[in-house]
């Protein structure tokens, strides 16, 4: 019997936007702050582009949380 | 140049980028009238010119796909042009692109059995196939993420 077939589809989730609200950025400010463009930063928020960890840790430091905090698996 | 002017410059650029792209693809197809309206012969100069052009067109669309293109524009705008979900975008790209290409060497292959082809205009069809799939899927995932903000 094939075990992949019983593994749940996964997502990266992400509080990008309601952080980056609270600290009253914008996409383009954020994405500045982290040295992407503002297109990035959209496709990250909208859960289109998975970022690299290198990317994540950069967000999560701009936006002053773990990235643990802000991303987090889906089921 | 500011940080601000770079990433507006960058943001500028990237909407063009993603608007030309398709548009680079049909001017590519419709290149391929020059070259199977001349066939076979293609002798005169004006023939050579534009399979030349088509030439050089692929070429230089091949090298910016690969390389990521705005040679001229300063370090930093380059780097942002081509940032993490840029450079996903493009692999994408890529292989589709590989996808159709195959997808036509196998059409070729058939067409053979059938009437003959000759090894350029082989040469025509998969590489056109190939750049124009590449072309239109890196335009249509970087319209769709600029999309939304």
């Amino acid at each position: 019997m094939n075990a992949a077939r019983f593994v749940m589809a996964e997502r990266l989730a992400n509080g990008l936007k309601e952080r980056r609200a609270e600290l009253g950025l914008t996409q383009a400010e954020l994405a500045e702050r982290v040295g992407v463009t503002r297109k990035t930063v959209n496709t990250v928020e909208n859960g289109v582009f998975t970022p690299s960890t290198t990317l994540a840790i950069k967000l999560s430091q701009a936006l002053g949380l773990s990235v643990e905090q802000l991303f987090w698996i889906e089921r | 140049m500011t940080d601000r002017n770079v990433a507006d410059r960058a943001e500028y650029l990237s909407r063009r980028r993603a608007r030309m792209l398709p548009v680079l693809a049909i001017l590519l197809i419709m290149q391929q009238g020059s070259f199977f309206s001349s066939h076979p012969g293609a002798d005169r100069a004006v023939d050579q010119l534009k399979i030349s052009a088509w030439l050089v067109l692929s070429a230089v669309i091949l090298l910016a796909l690969w390389t990521g293109g705005s040679w001229l524009q300063p370090r930093r705008v380059r780097e942002l042009l081509n940032d993490e979900a840029t450079q996903v975008h493009r692999t994408q790209a890529f292989r589709v692109a590989f996808l159709a290409s195959m997808m036509g060497c196998i059409f070729l292959y058939f067409l053979t059995m059938f009437t003959r082809v000759e090894t350029r205009e082989a040469i025509h069809i998969i590489l056109t196939i190939g750049l124009s799939a590449a072309l239109i899927s890196f335009g249509v995932l970087e319209r769709r993420a600029l999309r939304d903000g």
